[in-house]
């Protein structure tokens, strides 16, 4: 891993044009957990790492507009999330995902940004945006772009950004009496990645589901939206048997993988099981308010 | 991070300064070397790199204020920060009150994961002054102890919430 | 004599503060790991792709073009220092880097030296190696037939006497074969009303030590000084001395403080390399493992372990018969050791008549395993306790009352037929019962439909490695002063301070203010290793003598100085009269060597085969989710006779220690391989136990007894809480669940596929 440059460039313009190329041995660095490791293990070797240590002052901002839409700077870090006011009162479920999501150091120094753009399919905040309806905004040398979490990634360690682009920040939107759960299953110590996450968002109206998110991380390839369930949850009562029926239609349509977190036939098990749970979970956070 | 800026593009190896405990720092960096290359560089062995990966809190140090995992730290991007490691807490010898609490409750058998706790247990008390045993739990499970003196630690860290001398004092401790 | 008249405190018995404590929550705690010389370099390790191959090329070019690299060397290379350089502590098994073939995916085969360890790790990527693939057998019990032959032939090391049969065999992977006979096992299976018959198996597992091993090996003109991690610095010192041909005193070997051993620094890893670096460099090299490579250098045995048992109408046992197989894979290191000292414990603490015992080490082509916290106990009892689980259920008798009509009692000869002496296995059956209010059955009930509760135990007993030897020394300076020299390794079980504590008590002096002098080969002297929790016994004892020694010295040395024997005085007024001011010593030397009988080679039998029992049981409550197998333990009590603590704080922190070490083993942790490639080699996919997995409560006990012929009745403790931490929990599960695992780790997957089972039948699926 010797030999690469290491640059902070002082703009988001700059970094851009540094990473405007075709040479995959150029990659950008926020707080570096999971590229550090890549290079340890001689997975990645760089050329040059264009390190946006630099533009933190600028993208680190939470705010909250007019319309009730939360804006994260990408270069917030996971830790700055946990501890924000703002969030806890208009996105409550990311600072209590933030307890277990990786450790202490690795939230204190990961950003954001670089948790999305990562692509790993372990990675817990990915689901828990796309249930929120969140979208990152993208910027890159053709301009900005909007794009749905829930759409951001083509595959194992893949993402939809183009050469160049860069996350900017992330758009989470008003609730509207939504409530919204994440499940994490670990099947080895406690503190490991999980081997199955399942994100949701429920929101009723009339006695019925009106507003269904669902997705299932860490046991797919990459982030994957349970439509079938959702279509089976949509329009209908909450009932006990509904949500039982939307745990087997989730575990039958989602493609797992075996790893060693465990074999594809227990892992569809917990599909079908956490599925149910996060839907219960989500409704009786609704009945307590 | 708040750190300088760093303009010139052939960054494979550049001088960098820092705070370290206290003390301006210089030293001549290379883009590949991390937090702990250079702190044992500089003759300061307290926090190691055990699994490399950030994982086991071994190599536990604070920039800025903020506990990082020294082994997936770059070098050169704590130039312009101030970094605090182990050897900084005691004063003229005397232990400070996380490390006298980790002795007082036996939190450790063989000692090399102790510097991570310790410097863990410092970031926890300024954020949460009088943890629960839960959120002790929470706070350092990613800290591994192979001798697991867990339970002991668990105690360590509630004896010095308990034994902190000023809350006020401490937090300015670093500034 | 009467040295520090207010001095009343005894010393023995008391929660002495580990006196490194300071220099350890400092970060100033010197390791091998922190150590930098002039000129020194740092070696990285080429390791082979293959799991058996012979070597047709290395080419090493490409690596020593590389700007920074000062060497690079193969196994070619150490023959010219080395001519013979296989080492080892049962068998002269391994080169010091691959001769001819390599026996497993890590082995060593290259190495590179830099000053940049950067430098060297990039060039070692640059070497390549072509090889012959052989045949390769992974599994422990294929490899007692199997047509791949792991070594052309058997090398005995000639340490261990009862190892020599096997010189010069062939064709076969057997290092060792260990049987025991007693009684008569076939009048007693006949005479049985219930016959059971059960395999058990376990997962090959690792230490992972956070230090990871290091050693540094620093030429002089005629000399070698080798700075290590180690927990034997004498049997580095005699080995690294006769692969050199070299006389022990031109061999140094230093040890400071170790970050974690567990038996993973045991014996000879890294410094052969080291030291031959060196000599062939002309130059300091240390030789430092990532964490990855340290699941390529020792390991502990993935076992098999066939177990039959014969009961009478009443509940007892008459017969049993144990076959165990132990996967040493590519070099027996301590292997053949385990299969033999453990391997006659494999009955259980039971007392039963008619015993047989045939334990094999196996050579496969797997990394290698040797000694790790419990020298192969943990791997018998997680079998036979849940054998005898099992057993009680199926008779319809509580598991407790089952071992209550069986256990060892008073002496009795255990199946060796060494007697049980000062052997608490009642007393431990007891205090688990009492614990877990056994007979009142408490049981917690979850209002949770997806949740049952279940309760375990287990028991488990080990002998001591023996015969072994300890010396110590005690040094009184002329202000009366105490420096204690000695070669047990203090790698955070508390030696130092216990053996403090013990000079201390002897000499009267406070335990907080004796020096200890860390292992060095040249001032301190012999002791055979820190292992198997023999240190409080062995070394305790040799330190007791040398205390005593020196007290009796100063105690003459008063005489001839003319004090009474009612005089009050201390050891600085007897050197000032002795020498008209402060100069001199006084110089207290001990040994010790328990008394040990070897084993008949016919039948396994002797009775005196161990110095010292140690007993170990757990008691587990947990409960199970039962949609997806995942369960939380609870509640954990460890209880053990140790005899009399020396420092109970202390030990009360080995067991828990050792408990959740064990937790992990049983729990999680586990090697996977790929065609002899370890898949997980790291603490990502590698995982140990963490904060959030200590259960909810543990509990140490330590049942009332006494170590008749230990140091101040004490005995060994280190290892005592793995004995039942396994099959108590699987024990627990059953109870639970309904389902019986025989296979670890017991994952989550693994209680949950188990319950679909007995689902599926159950309703005829």
């Amino acid at each position: 891993m010797r030999g690469f440059e290491l640059v902070r460039p002082a703009t988001l313009e700059e970094a851009i044009r540094l990473l405007d190329t075709d040479d995959p041995t150029v990659r950008p660095l926020s707080g570096g957990t999971a590229i550090m490791q890549m290079m340890k293990t001689g997975i990645f070797k760089p050329s040059r790492l264009v390190s946006l240590s630099s533009l933190a002052g600028d993208h680190s901002a939470i705010t909250l507009d007019d319309k009730g839409f939360l804006s994260i700077g990408a270069m917030t870090t996971l830790a700055a999330v946990e501890h924000s006011q703002v969030v806890l009162q208009h996105a409550p479920l990311l600072p209590k995902v933030m307890k277990r999501l990786a450790n202490v150091r690795v939230r204190n120094a990961a950003t954001v940004g670089g948790a999305l753009a990562h692509g790993d399919p372990h990675m817990d905040l990915p689901p828990v945006l796309a249930a929120l309806d969140a979208e990152v905004i993208a910027q890159g040398p053709g301009g900005q772009r909007r794009i749905p979490v829930a759409d951001l990634y083509a595959g194992y360690f893949e993402t939809v950004l183009q050469r160049g682009e860069i996350i900017a920040s992330v758009s989470v939107p008003p609730r509207n009496g939504c409530n919204s759960v994440y499940r994490k299953t670990t099947t080895r110590t406690a503190d490991d990645w999980p081997a199955l996450g399942v994100a949701t968002s429920l929101g009723r109206g009339e006695g019925v589901l009106q507003h269904v998110r669902l997705f299932a991380s860490a046991a797919t390839e990459r982030m994957t939206r349970l439509g079938s369930a959702e279509a089976h949850l949509r329009g209908n009562r909450p009932e006990a048997k509904l949500l039982e029926e939307a745990g087997r239609i989730a575990a039958q349509e989602v493609e797992v993988i075996d790893d060693a977190h465990g074999s594809a036939a227990y892992k569809v098990a917990l599909v079908a099981v956490q599925v149910r749970r996060a839907l219960h979970e989500a409704l009786q956070q609704g009945s307590e308010q | 991070m708040v750190c300088n800026d760093m303009n010139d593009k052939a960054a494979v190896v550049r001088r960098i300064r820092f705070r370290l405990n206290g003390r301006q720092r210089e030293a001549q960096v290379a883009s590949h070397e991390n937090l702990v290359d250079l702190l044992v560089r500089l003759d300061l062995f307290g926090a190691r790199e055990s699994c490399g990966q950030g994982l086991c809190g071994c190599c536990t140090v604070l920039v800025d204020d903020i506990a990082v995992s020294g082994c997936l730290t770059l070098a050169q991007l704590v130039d312009g920060c101030e970094v605090h490691t182990v050897e900084g807490l005691a004063e003229k010898g005397k232990l400070d009150f996380v490390q006298q609490a980790f002795i007082d409750e036996g939190a450790f058998q063989c000692g090399f994961c102790t510097p991570g706790f310790v410097m863990m247990t410092h970031e926890l008390l300024k954020r949460i002054p009088e943890p629960s045993e839960p959120e002790i739990r929470e706070y350092l499970s990613g800290n591994l102890c192979r001798c697991a003196a867990y339970p002991e630690i668990i105690r360590a860290v509630q004896t010095a919430a308990r034994n902190r001398p000023d809350p006020a004092g401490v937090a300015g401790e670093h500034a | 004599m009467n040295i520090r008249p207010e001095l009343t405190n005894h010393q023995i018995g008391r929660s002495v503060p580990r006196l490194e404590g300071p220099e350890k929550v400092s970060g100033r705690a010197s390791y091998v790991h922190n150590l930098k010389l002039p000129g020194m370099l740092y070696a990285k390790i080429f390791r082979s792709t293959v799991a058996h191959g012979r070597i047709l090329s290395i080419d090493v070019s490409a690596a020593r073009m590389m700007e920074g690299v000062e060497h690079v060397f193969t196994g070619e290379d150490v023959k010219t220092i080395v001519p013979n350089p296989y080492f080892g502590p049962a068998f002269h098994d391994q080169p010091v880097l691959a001769i001819d073939k390599v026996h497993f995916v890590g082995e060593p085969v290259a190495v590179v030296l830099a000053r940049d360890p950067y430098v060297a790790a990039e060039a070692a990527q640059l070497i390549t190696a072509e090889y012959e693939e052989l045949p390769a057998v992974f599994d422990e019990v294929e490899a007692m037939h199997s047509k791949a032959v792991v070594h052309e032939e058997l090398k005995p090391a000639g340490t261990f006497p009862d190892l020599k049969h096997l010189a010069g065999r062939k064709d076969t992977n057997i290092a060792l074969d260990y049987h025991l006979r007693r009684g008569d096992p076939v009048a007693g299976f006949a005479q049985a009303v219930h016959v059971f018959e059960h395999e058990f198996r376990t997962q090959q597992v690792m230490h992972v030590p956070l230090e990871p091993m290091v050693t540094l090996a620093e030429p002089h003109h005629n000399t070698i000084i080798i700075h290590t991690a180690s927990q034997s610095p004498s049997f580095v010192r005699i080995e690294i001395a006769r692969l050199l041909g070299w006389p022990e005193n031109r061999v140094q070997v230093k040890v400071p403080h170790l970050g974690g051993g567990f038996g993973a620094k045991l014996y000879i890893k890294l410094e052969a390399l080291a030291a031959c670096a060196a000599l062939l460099a002309g130059a300091p090299v240390k030789v430092m493992l990532p964490m990855e490579e340290q699941f390529y250098t020792i390991t502990k045995h993935a076992s098999t372990f066939r177990i039959k048992s014969g009961v009478d109408h009443e509940g007892r046992l008459l017969a049993r018969h144990c076959e165990v197989y132990w996967n040493g894979g590519a070099f027996a290191d301590i292997g053949p050791r385990v299969t033999q000292k453990s391997g006659f414990t494999a009955p259980g603490p039971y007392d039963i008549d008619n015993v047989s015992i045939d334990s094999y080490a196996l050579y496969t082509n797997r990394p290698p395993a040797g000694a790790l916290r419990g020298f192969g106990i943990p791997q018998l009892v997680w079998a036979y306790e849940s054998h005898t689980d099992i057993i009680a259920h199926e008779l319809g008798i509580d598991p407790i009352e089952f071992r209550r009509r069986n256990i060892l009692r008073d002496d009795r000869p255990q199946a060796t037929g060494t007697p049980m002496t000062d052997a608490a296995v009642d007393a431990v059956l007891e205090k688990i019962a009492e614990c877990m209010q056994w007979e009142s059955g408490s049981r917690r009930k979850s209002d949770d439909p997806t949740k049952r509760f279940g309760r375990g135990m287990a028991i488990g007993f080990k002998a001591s490695i023996s015969p072994t030897t300890s010396v110590a020394v005690v040094n009184v300076a002329a202000d009366g002063s105490v420096v204690l020299q000695l070669s047990t390794v203090d790698m955070g079980q508390g030696s130092d301070t216990a053996m403090a504590q013990i000079v201390a008590e002897i000499l009267e002096v406070a335990a907080e203010d004796v020096r200890i002098v860390h292992p060095d080969t040249d001032v301190t002297p012999y002791d055979m290793a820190t292992l198997g929790s023999r240190s409080t016994f062995h070394m305790g004892h040799a330190v007791r003598l040398a205390a005593e020694d020196a007290k009796r010295k100063l105690e003459e040395l008063a005489h001839a100085m003319g004090f009474t024997d009612h005089a009050v005085w201390q050891p600085r007024d007897l050197f000032r009269r002795k020498y008209g001011m402060q100069a001199g010593n006084v110089i207290g030397v001990g040994t010790f060597i328990p008394e040990y009988r070897s084993p008949d080679p016919e039948n396994g039998q002797s009775d005196k085969v161990t110095p010292f029992w140690m007993i170990g049981g757990t008691g587990v409550e947990l409960e199970v989710d039962v949609e997806t197998g995942h369960f939380r333990i609870l509640r954990m009590i460890n209880v053990a006779d140790l005899g009399t603590p020396l420092n109970p704080r202390i030990v009360e922190t080995q067991l828990s220690g050792a408990s959740m070490m064990q937790l992990g083993f049983t729990m999680f942790e586990e090697m996977r391989l790929d065609a002899g490639q370890v898949t997980n080699a790291s603490l990502a996919d590698y995982k140990i136990p963490g904060i959030q997995d200590v259960p909810d409560a543990i509990e140490n006990e330590i049942v009332a007894a006494h170590q008749s012929n230990g140091p101040f009745g004490a005995k060994g403790v280190g290892e005592t809480a793995t004995f039942g931490v396994s099959p108590a929990i699987a024990n627990a599960l059953f109870d639970a669940v309904g389902v019986r695992l025989t296979q670890l780790p017991l994952t989550p997957e693994a209680v949950f596929m188990a319950m679909r089972a007995k689902e599926g039948a159950a309703s005829g699926v």
